[in-house]
């Protein structure tokens, strides 16, 4: 029997909770109020987009963060947001949930959607790596904020640099077992920016494997290969040290030759992956739902249940579940709308 | 005047005579199997005076007191001293009441039949004796009973133990078989039953407050039977042969085998082969009391509590099932928490090291490459009396805070330093021999030696306990101190030569196995800790602090079992919400930053951190 | 058979098909682990013997899979136990024991 949604006069009144104003829950909220809900975002910053608002360009057609984020944002202007807000307690009554904001705030929902996204892995825990140690070791997202801003003594007019992919993924020794997804096609993406930057540098990326499975990310390997000299050496890093005159000295395997090698470096950007939000912890705790073995929000399965979890009503979207790529966030946040649709209707 | 021989006492004084045969013969083989210097050495040691005495001492405070149960379960203490000493007080008195108030004493008996009749007649005096109402043998009655009570309040714990562990302070206790439960059921009813046998006739050989009144006048309601008495003087007889003959197949070969064990340790001797001689004695002084089951960091996986040393000695003890036992040995992590706790300190960790050196490898290491390794000749430039060298290790080059850390710590200081293994460095050789690879590591050991030597330093500071151990007990570095950066921090900040800020900040020590318990070094980082910060205390530290579960020395032990190890010790150390976790071992260090919910430094990091610029 | 005076050298394919596993079976079934190597290359960049001389923990058991044991075990022995490769390996592969356990199973006469 197709179901039938006849009864949608109430749809105007059927508040849905969106946590988290990045990408996803932006994208979420915009497909919801389409749908003829009352979406209202609850971000604990006091801006919206997430870590998007951090970036400068995107892999792989290097259009800018911030275009993104304007239409993005241009979407949701109807919507209800509060910016600055916490949420400290979530109650489920029969069919309804009941929402308190850190301001004392509270109103009722008919369901909620967990946009919590992603912390960017602490490269402090890779000691061996030396951030935090040595200057001229940065993070993939200071490298993005130094391309926004061009604001950083760490690098100055660098001769040598490396990249060092899957830092804090696919290593059992920090507890993250799985791939973060987007580091490979940043990495290169960085790549060819900063050589663009300083066309006189040797640019070096140490990849485990390259997972450029995107559309366009081959060409990205391809044009960083081709137009930009990028050399990638296949073999992760395991130590970094400081010689006399202050410079990067790194052991790698050149795993295709067999041999260890060693590198002096102007400059090392570190491609820290992803975990789940520290935020969502409390979120779960209030709905009861529980974290995968990787330490993601637990859904119902990878395939149709991927936007569900096993609290009725409570739905997620975006990087929560699992490491993400923008356009697979902004799509499930769309399907995740569409589940929130079906349910609200048959409720 | 009643007999001074019954047919009852010939199960007794057979067993008697089997179980001293046993002993002598054991003893004089294990002292055959010894190495010939170490046999030497003990034959010397048994007329040398000094440690005749101290044999005394510890016969008396180990085997009969227990002093080192009594430190940690005082109510296991208690259970012990009763049983072994009363017993032993049972015999001592006894013999003298023989002496004093025997039936034998003025009868005119050939030698070998009084030697005899003196085996028995103290351990069933009441049977052949009249009562005597003189002074004497009230006072002797009154004692025998004495220590009698005290022997049967001792059974009482064991009961409890054996039915409750957790009354007396255990969580898990060893686990036997159908034998040792016949032997242990007939050591706990010797005393009862002998009890009963002199309560029995208390009325005609006389007795004190527990046989007389308690017993017969109480429990007899004043009433004897022969036939009843004789027939509990047979149990008890056939009791004690039953014990006795066991015994030397059982757990209470101990009570034996540690008096002998106490004669070879103080000696100086130690293990060399894993089924040999010292080994033997140490293997047959274990009474399986099991507890070092709970100490057992593995016993964290509940499934692998049989892999503690309990369980090791005794399957090496059974002779074969080689295959468990090499499991055993490969499994353990070393920390040598069960030494600690051993009431008889028997090193399980030796026999294990003994054993790993029995391990057959068909290929042999090939250090060759090494001798091709010319070490530079550096230029001498400072005055070699006062350079320190900084050896770093291996593992601490996967951990630069501490190397960054100490390089900036002795540059503070003004330190004639040089960092030995700034570029990668020989391995200490301590893992190869934690592998059985004694005769390999060597050639670790000699270029190592050779590098530090040429160094020309006369002070040599290690970051890596692994390394700290093997330094001091396998190189031979006449003239160059060695210490572990903790010792030397700790060195500099008394000397005054570095100045650290006092804050509030909570900090938890972990003690590194090799540093802690193996050296004792437990007050240099505590005092470096109190100038920085406020030390507050984990669930257990100093010599019953956890292993972190990285320990090297496990061969087998799989990553799961090792990460519910470091879980459950970050779990001790954060009792009391310290802010950061301190250690002083980079493996203590990788392996607590997996799962720590807080930060975890090294010692050296906070000196740094906290040190005061001039 | 005729001397042309030369000969067609062996070929330098790994034959598969010649190559006998059955150590390394045995060798895989005491260490499961061995084939969660996903040659990353860390044993071999951080190794302390490598400083010196051509051991790679990941290129050994990568040649016991191809057959080339002879070559395998050279390395093997340069082997200083030092734990470094387990303690960042990045799939927590029990190096050591896997290479005691090579040291055990393996001939050197043999191939």
């Amino acid at each position: 029997m197709t179901p039938s949604y006849d009864n949608t006069y109430t749809m105007k009144e059927r508040n849905v909770l969106i946590i988290g104003g990045g990408p996803a829950g932006m994208e979420a909220a915009h497909q919801l109020k389409q749908l003829g809900f009352n979406p209202i975002i609850v971000e604990r910053n006091d801006k919206l987009g997430g870590h998007l608002a951090q970036w400068d360009r995107l892999f792989p057609t290097s259009e800018t963060a911030e275009g993104l984020l304007e239409r993005l944002k241009e979407n949701i202007k109807d919507v209800e947001v509060r910016l600055n807000s916490r949420i400290t307690n979530i109650e489920k009554n029969a069919e309804t949930f009941h929402v308190t904001l850190s301001n004392n705030k509270n109103f009722d929902v008919d369901a909620v959607v967990i946009c919590t996204g992603f912390d960017l892995f602490n490269a402090e825990k890779k000691q061996e790596y030396g951030y935090g140690i040595y200057d001229r070791v940065i993070t993939n997202a200071e490298l993005e904020e130094y391309f926004k801003t061009h604001n950083d003594k760490r690098i100055d007019e660098p001769q040598r640099i490396g990249f060092v992919h899957c830092v804090g993924s696919r290593d059992i020794k920090v507890n993250n077992t799985y791939c973060s997804k987007v580091c490979c096609a940043t990495a290169l993406k960085q790549a060819c920016e900063i050589k663009d930057e300083f066309p006189d540098a040797d640019v070096y990326c140490f990849y485990m494997d390259l997972r450029m499975f995107g559309k366009g990310y081959e060409d990205l390997y391809l044009k960083a290969q081709k137009d930009f000299d990028i050399k990638c050496v296949r073999g992760r890093v395991c130590e970094v040290s400081e010689n006399i005159e202050g410079k990067l000295v790194i052991k790698a395997e050149d795993t295709l030759l067999g041999t260890p090698m060693k590198m002096t470096l102007d400059l090392l950007v570190l491609m820290c992956g992803m975990e789940k939000s520290k935020g969502a912890d409390e979120i779960q705790k209030m709905l009861n739902i529980e974290s995968n073995k990787d330490g993601f929000i637990e859904n119902l399965g990878a395939f149709v249940g991927m936007n569900k979890t096993k609290e009725k009503g409570v739905f997620v979207a975006g990087a929560c579940t699992s490491p993400k790529t923008l356009p697979d966030t902004i799509a499930e946040a769309r399907s995740t709308a569409m589940e929130v649709y079906h349910y609200l209707c048959n409720n | 005047m009643r007999p001074t021989f019954d047919p009852f006492v010939i199960p007794f004084v057979a067993s008697m005579t089997f179980v001293l045969a046993y002993c002598i013969i054991g003893m004089i083989r294990i002292v055959f199997q010894l190495p010939k210097e170490d046999r030497r050495k003990f034959l010397r040691s048994l007329i040398t005076p000094k440690i005749f005495w101290k044999n005394i001492k510890d016969l008396f405070g180990d085997s009969l007191f227990h002093v080192k149960i009594w430190k940690r379960k005082p109510l296991l203490g208690y259970m012990h001293s009763a049983i072994a000493f009363g017993w032993f007080m049972i015999i001592v008195v006894g013999h003298f009441e023989t002496v004093a108030l025997s039936p034998l004493k003025d009868m005119h008996l050939p030698l070998w039949e009084k030697l005899m009749s003196n085996l028995y007649m103290p351990i069933f005096f009441r049977y052949f004796a009249v009562e005597a109402p003189t002074l004497n043998a009230h006072i002797f009655a009154f004692l025998m009973d004495f220590f009698l009570l005290v022997i049967i309040s001792g059974i009482v714990i064991a009961v409890v133990k054996k039915k409750r562990p957790r009354k007396v302070g255990l969580k898990r206790v060893t686990k036997f078989g159908l034998k040792e439960d016949l032997v242990r059921i007939s050591l706990w009813t010797i005393f009862p039953l002998r009890f009963l046998a002199e309560a029995s006739m208390a009325n005609i050989s006389g007795g004190s407050f527990l046989t007389k009144f308690i017993g017969f006048d109480l429990l007899f309601g004043g009433h004897y039977s022969e036939t009843l008495s004789y027939i509990l003087w047979w149990a008890y007889s056939t009791d004690l042969a039953i014990f006795m003959t066991l015994l030397p197949f059982s757990r209470y070969m101990h009570i034996p085998a540690e008096a002998f064990l106490i004669l070879l340790r103080n000696a100086g001797l130690k293990t060399t082969e894993p089924r040999k001689g010292y080994a033997v004695a140490e293997i047959y002084s274990c009474p399986s009391c099991g507890l070092c089951i709970d100490v057992c960091p593995m016993s964290e996986v509940k499934e692998n509590y049989r892999n503690t040393a309990v369980y090791f000695i005794r399957n090496i003890r059974k002779g074969k099932r080689r295959r468990d036992v090499k499991h055993k040995t490969e499994i353990c992590l070393m920390c040598g928490k069960c030494i600690e706790v051993c009431p008889l300190g028997i090193d399980s960790l030796k026999i294990k090291m003994a054993q790993r050196e029995k391990t057959y490898y068909k290929i042999k290491s090939d250090f060759e490459y090494l001798s091709q390794q010319t070490t530079d000749n550096r230029q001498q430039t400072v005055n070699k009396a006062d350079k320190v060298v900084y050896f770093a290790g291996c593992m601490s080059h996967l951990t630069p805070k501490i190397t960054r850390a100490m390089t900036k710590i002795f540059e503070y200081a003004n330190e004639n330093y040089e960092f030995l293994d700034k570029e990668g460095s020989i391995c200490c050789g301590r893992p190869m021999m934690l592998t059985g690879k004694k005769e390999e590591a060597k050639a670790l050991i000699e270029k190592n030696t050779e590098m530090i030597k040429k160094s020309g330093a006369k002070r040599l500071v290690l970051s890596c306990p692994i390394c700290y151990r093997v330094f001091k007990e396998e190189y031979n570095l006449e003239g160059i101190e060695i210490l572990h950066h903790t010792q030397y921090i700790n060195e500099l900040i008394e000397k005054e030569r570095i100045d650290v800020d006092r804050s509030d900040k909570r900090y938890v020590y972990h003690d590194p196995c090799e540093l802690g318990r193996v050296f004792g070094v437990y007050d240099e980082p505590r005092n470096i800790i109190d100038n920085i910060g406020l030390l507050t205390q984990g669930k257990s530290d100093k010599d019953m602090a956890v292993c972190c579960g990285g320990s090297i020395a496990s061969l087998t032990m799989t990553k799961e079992e090792r990460d519910e190890i470091t879980k459950n010790a970050i779990k001790d150390l954060t009792l009391n919400h310290p802010e950061e976790i301190v250690t002083a071992c980079p493996l203590c260090l990788k392996t607590f930053a997996r799962f720590a919910p807080i930060k975890v430094k090294d010692i050296a990091e906070i000196v740094e951190e906290n040190i005061v610029e001039n | 058979m005729i001397d042309f005076g030369f000969s067609i050298s062996k070929s330098s394919h790994i034959q598969m098909d010649d190559v006998d596993l059955k150590t390394f079976k045995k060798l895989e079934a005491l260490n499961p682990d061995i084939n969660t190597c996903m040659s990353c290359g860390l044993c071999t960049a951080t190794c302390s013997a490598g400083n010196f001389t051509d051991v790679s923990f990941r290129k050994i058991i990568l040649m016991l899979q191809r057959g080339k044991d002879k070559e395998a075990l050279q390395k093997v022995k340069r082997c200083m136990m030092c734990g470094k490769c387990m303690m960042i390996c990045s799939r927590g592969i029990n190096t050591r024991n896997i290479l005691l356990s090579i040291t055990r199973l393996y001939n050197e006469e043999e191939k």
